[in-house]
């Protein structure tokens, strides 16, 4: 029973003002619960934290089963995706994964919060914030057909506009996708975005409030509110659009304007997996793997050596291909005009009111 | 021989609190230990100062949605108290084959995972539902969306705590002595007049009990209005959840779950003076 102690209270930890307070709690844990701990496996099983959904789907098949064969590393996976879990487990010291994506605007704060690990760029401009980039996916404008069957909304503005386009809408809760949108609506070009405007985003967010129906907070909640007609237009991830779309609903989507969001791959901060997650990293960002993923789950690969391994049909879902890139907009993570944060708790008591 | 009835006297009076030892282990590892660590977060993250308590006090946003968790819950409590009365009322005064079938029903659906009944209600009342398909067939034309309102989300919530209410009320009406509302009406009194002075006092307490248990369990709610209500009216539960996942606002979130502890034990405490703590469980 021993061998799992030293998991649990592992010296990296920040020993300070709590340490007698988690020392009982491991003590405790380990007697008591041990059984489901589960760092009680062998040691060559590595714990990823997933989107679930499609995204999972492509991930398994293509990067995690093909690592696995050729490492012998055993990968389980826990989703969804969090951020606050990520920032737990370094302050805790229990890991419930080691290797998780993160998307530009949480790869900052990640890093500044030195909750993730040191990387080496393993492809040429690979890195970013301690991140590897890995994937491109987009928000994007969708619509249902049968609702709007006349004409389709273009663009944000339309989307904006009530008159021409009555019904109910959803929007990500999610300021750092939804600001530049707003602004996007309000008559602002994509070469002006940022810094954003936070005051003039805000002040267009008002004229559309009334009409948005639900603030989606999950993936597959969005996807679900559009395919069963719960609201008749959304910014949507492009990859849950197409999963609504092959379901049958009767939906469509716009390329134009859509937002791009870039995903990394991180290691988290003093795992005891160190060395599996790395080399998970490198294998999940290099040109086959990634190429597979990339098709199957629709995004762009940001590993230009991929793209070889990514014929033209596939490319026509994805916002990185040579006909979709031109119409989209990239998120400038790095020059967002304001505290993230501070805009996030603006942003939760404007919805709240 | 002495010796040994000595042994077994004091053996006598260790067991009982031997047979609570795993127990209190358990809450002290899973309960008490948690429970102070996010006290001190709230106290302690991100520096040491009362400034979460501060904003969680002072700050329009929280104030806004305290007092909307609370209304919610007074609300729900009242509709388990609308919706359970009376059939508390009919599972006591018809046969015992009916009362079996009426407590069948109230308990299946107790035994569901409530997050299965919640998504049932989003199935029912979704634009595609049965229940907008019904008001179209019966000529509603443009019915008004169900879903992410207060209406769902309080629907769904009466659903899931209306067996407490229920329950208790049933097992206060289950021990009145139906010779009390006889010598009532021997005495002259009428229909109204016997329950409004027989018979409703007599299940007070079960009412008392009721109410509290619905609202307090209701103050902690998370899923179910994250998942049917709308945004304007959040809950604190999920408002905690959201500082914690969006923000890493731990010690935020720490506070205002203690804020919401604190208020629960007060309002426990009121209804302990009054009634008595241990009335609660019949």
């Amino acid at each position: 029973m021993h061998d799992k102690r030293p998991v649990l209270t592992k010296p990296t930890v920040n020993i300070g003002r709590r340490t007698a307070l988690k020392g009982a709690a491991a003590l405790a844990a380990t007697t008591l619960a041990a059984p489901f701990i589960r760092r009680a496996q062998a040691a060559d099983v590595l714990y990823i934290n997933t989107w679930g959904g499609p995204w999972q789907e492509a991930a398994t098949k293509n990067l995690f089963e093909p690592f696995t064969e050729e490492t012998g590393i055993e990968i389980r996976t826990v989703s969804p995706v969090s951020f606050a879990k990520l920032a737990a487990q370094v302050k805790t010291g229990v890991y419930e994964f080691d290797v998780t994506t993160l998307g530009g605007g949480d790869i900052l704060r990640a890093n500044q919060a030195g909750i993730i690990e040191e990387l080496e760029p393993p492809y040429e401009g690979g890195l970013f914030q301690n991140g590897v980039a890995s994937h491109a996916f987009a928000t994007v404008l969708a619509w249902r057909t049968d609702k709007y069957a006349d004409e389709s909304p273009k663009d944000w503005a339309d989307f904006w506009n009530v008159d021409k386009f009555p019904g109910p809408r959803s929007l990500q809760r999610y300021p750092a996708r939804v600001l530049p949108i707003a602004l996007l609506a309000d008559g602002v070009k994509v070469e002006d975005l940022y810094p954003l405007d936070i005051d003039r985003a805000f002040a267009s967010l008002d004229k559309i409030k009334p009409h948005i129906r639900v603030w989606w907070t999950a993936g597959a909640q969005s996807t679900q509110i559009l395919r069963d007609g719960e609201i008749d237009m959304i910014g949507i991830w492009h990859g849950r659009f197409y999963e609504a779309l092959d379901a049958g609903a009767p939906v469509a989507m716009t390329w134009n304007q859509a937002e791009i969001d870039r995903a990394y791959w991180v290691v988290a901060k003093n795992t005891p997996n160190m060395e599996a997650a790395k080399k998970f990293v490198a294998f999940a960002t290099s040109a086959k793997p990634l190429a597979g993923f990339v098709t199957q789950g629709k995004y762009g690969a940001l590993n230009p050596a991929a793209n070889e391994f990514v014929d033209a049909a596939a490319a026509e879902r994805m916002p990185t291909s040579p006909q979709n890139y031109p119409m989209v907009f990239e998120q400038d993570v790095a020059n967002f005009g304001a505290d993230p944060n501070e805009v996030s708790q603006r942003f939760e008591e404007w919805i709240a009111s | 021989m002495s010796v040994h009835t000595g042994g077994v006297q004091s053996r006598g009076q260790l067991w009982p609190w031997l047979l609570l030892l795993p127990l209190a282990a358990y809450l002290l590892v899973f309960f008490i230990v948690p429970l102070v660590d996010v006290a001190i977060m709230s106290v302690t993250e991100p520096k040491l100062s009362l400034d979460n308590y501060t904003k969680v006090l002072t700050g329009s946003l929280y104030r806004k949605v305290f007092i909307n968790t609370f209304a919610t819950a007074g609300l729900v409590a009242v509709c388990c108290l609308l919706v359970g009365y009376p059939l508390a009322y009919l599972m006591t005064h018809s046969s015992e084959r009916t009362a079996l079938l009426i407590l069948l029903l109230v308990t299946m659906s107790f035994w569901t995972s409530f997050l299965v009944r919640t998504y049932a209600w989003m199935v029912l009342l979704g634009n595609q539902g049965p229940v907008i398909w019904f008001m179209e067939l019966i000529g509603i034309e443009d019915p008004p969306h169900l879903l992410f309102t207060r209406f769902s989300s309080t629907l769904a919530m009466v659903h899931i705590l209306a067996p407490y209410m229920i329950m208790n009320i049933y097992t206060v009406m289950k021990k009145i002595d139906p010779a009390l509302v006889k010598s009532a009406e021997s005495l002259g009194a009428r229909g109204f007049s016997v329950f409004r002075h027989v018979y409703l006092p007599l299940t007070a307490p079960g009412i008392a009990n009721g109410l509290v248990l619905v609202f307090v369990i209701c103050l902690g709610f998370y899923v179910t209005p994250v998942l049917l209500g709308s945004p304007r009216e959040q809950m604190i539960a999920g408002l905690i959840g959201h500082q914690i996942e969006e923000f890493l606002a731990f010690g935020l979130g720490s506070a205002m779950a203690m804020v919401l502890l604190a208020i629960t034990m007060v309002i426990l405490a009121i209804y302990h003076r009054r009634f008595g703590l241990d009335r609660l469980w019949g």
